[in-house]
């Protein structure tokens, strides 16, 4: 899956874990998620949770850096690791 | 020794500051002399409005150093609620750290209230005349607003009595060894972050560690915090293990030897994962109250299991369950439940907070004869071991926040555009429950439906504000004017609720 076909699909599912006060329209993808008032910060958990079912990723071992969940642009990075 | 205050070393988990003893002792005298120029005397009160960091403990002591009364604020609250506060509280004194809002801080001035920074009360030459100590046992030690912030606070008093018999009663049932090394990422404004967590291994000399309250980051860091700092105790509430079993990894140095939940309900299942993540079978469900000076029963028992609703037996403290659950018949003298029977817990313990502050009325209505009702409703089997099986109590667990939902209603009573609100409990699946709103208003609702969601944002802190907003076109209340939150919720369970970001947006 591309970087291009995951990005509706995270899009899609942060609009399921948005405050009811702030629209994703309102953020770019570079802002970050929880200072933009977009998610409660313990909304990183519903995302993790995202990543682990649908891409099927593993912190358990690993952990993992709030910032690699503070913006659109960095989960992107996240489930799809550029290439260099 | 304990009541001697013989404290640990303070440092903090992200920034490595550190103050030994000798150090906490110069900033108590420091700071004890400035604030006793700055004209506090014995039985006032002072808001610290920060937490968390090495600052907050030396102020607190410095406070009791001069016979007067700490009142640690939430950080999150707004101007609008702080100012509420200090009408209810009237302190003499505010310490802030760094920035102080210009409205809130013009507000304080106007009721009177000296404001300080505390990063500049340890400056300047050494005192010559230092103040001299002027605690008592039975003065105010601190103040613990629990709800109230937009109308009519309820503040916790604790006196230095009561708080001591907490901390006797936690050492005879606890020890203090486990606590050598102890980890707080909880508020210090409230009495589980504070009373239980920090103070208790604090004062009994043992080292403190303090991270940032409730950070994302502390959590999905806490396996590598863990180690660094070598922890051997630490507690927590549900939604913040869950960041860290999630997010974390385990701790690799095993130096953690218990671990504390509370303030919230903790299922068997995640209890056992804690329990796995953590390394240690010492992970105790503990039975948290405020006005009963915070830890009053847990599962220390020598042989268990985790399972739901399990508190487990009492610390200092003697709990029964009876069959009712209102001071207007003493419970002394009331019928107890029997062993399995279902009922309402009530509290007995010398630990017991002298009354809510100025509401001697409110007092009244939880304590009767010496015991607490606790608003819970709970089961002691044949072991003795205490069940929770629910709450009667109007109040919304955040997470282990408490809401009460009167503040949010007054808030939006006073917008003119509402004709009635309720507020009620919503299932949620990151805290365990949020706030649901219904609302009928007055005129057509969008314009009106903006204006309420500014207003209270205006002054309602983030944490308080509702997740789910409903607009009903009336609110079903008895007679007397009584609402039933439950029967509320119920109905807009099975409604859509606004999208109240798309009507802001719009205003925009």
């Amino acid at each position: 899956m591309s970087r291009a076909d995951n990005k509706p699909k995270l899009i899609a599912f942060l609009e399921t874990i948005r405050r009811p006060d702030v629209t994703l329209e309102s953020i770019g993808e570079h802002d970050d998620l929880v200072d933009s008032g977009l998610l409660d910060s313990l909304a990183l958990l519903e995302i993790i949770t995202f990543l682990e079912t649908e891409f099927s990723m593993d912190f358990s071992d690993t952990g993992i850096d709030s910032d690699q969940l503070s913006t659109i642009a960095n989960i992107l990075d996240l489930i799809e690791p550029r290439r260099t | 020794m304990l009541l001697d205050a013989h404290v640990g070393t303070l440092s903090e988990a992200l920034s490595g500051r550190r103050w030994d003893p000798g150090e906490i002792a110069e900033q108590v005298v420091r700071r004890s002399t400035c604030y006793h120029r700055a004209g506090v005397r014995s039985r006032d009160r002072v808001f610290i409005c920060f937490g968390n960091n090495l600052e907050f403990f030396a102020d607190l002591l410095a406070i009791w150093h001069l016979g007067a009364c700490a009142v640690p604020i939430d950080t999150r609250l707004t101007p609008f609620e702080i100012e509420t506060l200090a009408r209810a509280a009237t302190p003499r004194l505010a310490l802030y750290l760094d920035t102080i809002d210009a409205a809130l801080s013009a507000s304080l001035a106007t009721l009177g209230v000296d404001i300080i920074d505390s990063r500049e009360a340890d400056k300047g030459a050494w005192p010559t005349n230092a103040p001299p100590n002027a605690q008592a046992l039975d003065q105010h030690a601190v103040i613990l607003f629990t709800s109230g912030s937009t109308g009519n606070p309820k503040g916790v008093v604790q006196t230095h009595r009561s708080m001591r018999a907490r901390w006797m009663s936690l050492r005879q049932n606890l020890g203090v060894d486990a606590f050598r090394r102890t980890l707080c990422l909880l508020p210090t404004h409230f009495s589980h972050g504070l009373v239980s967590n920090s103070l208790y291994p604090w004062l009994s000399g043992k080292d403190l560690v303090v991270a940032p309250a409730g950070s994302i980051d502390v959590a999905m860091r806490l396996g590598e915090l863990l180690d660094e700092h070598a922890i051997t105790c630490m507690s927590s509430v549900p939604p913040i293990w869950r960041i860290a079993l999630k997010a974390s990894r385990p701790p690799a140095a095993r130096t953690l030897q218990r671990a504390f939940c509370a303030s919230a309900p903790l299922s068997a299942h995640l209890w056992k994962q804690i329990q796995e993540w953590a390394g240690t079978r010492n992970v105790f469900n503990v039975y948290g109250i405020t006005e009963a000076g915070s830890w009053v029963a847990g599962t220390s028992m020598n042989d268990f299991e985790p399972e739901d609703g399990l508190i487990g037996v009492p610390w200092g403290s003697l709990i029964k369950v009876m069959k009712e659950g209102t001071t207007e018949q003493s419970p002394e003298s009331g019928e107890a439940c029997r062993n399995g029977e279902l009922g309402f817990v009530w509290v007995n313990t010398p630990a017991l907070m002298q009354g809510y502050f100025d509401r001697d009325d409110l007092t009244r209505e939880v304590v009767r004869d010496g015991w607490f009702t606790t608003g819970d409703i709970g089961v002691i089997d044949h072991r003795g071991w205490l069940y929770l099986r629910g709450r009667v109590r109007e109040q919304i667990n955040r997470g282990g926040t408490k809401i009460y939902p009167a503040d949010l209603e007054s808030v939006a009573e006073r917008f003119a555009g509402v004709r009635d609100v309720c507020c009620f409990a919503v299932e949620d699946r990151l805290y365990g429950q949020a706030v649901g709103l219904a609302v009928v208003l007055a005129e057509p609702w969008n314009e009106n439906l903006r204006g309420l969601h500014a207003a209270m944002k205006e002054r309602l802190a983030v944490f308080q504000m509702p997740a789910r907003w409903y607009v009903l076109d009336a609110i079903p209340r008895t007679t007397r004017g009584k609402v039933n939150r439950a029967t509320i919720a119920a109905m807009c369970a099975e409604r859509q609720p606004v999208d109240i970001g798309a009507q802001a947006s719009r205003t925009e």
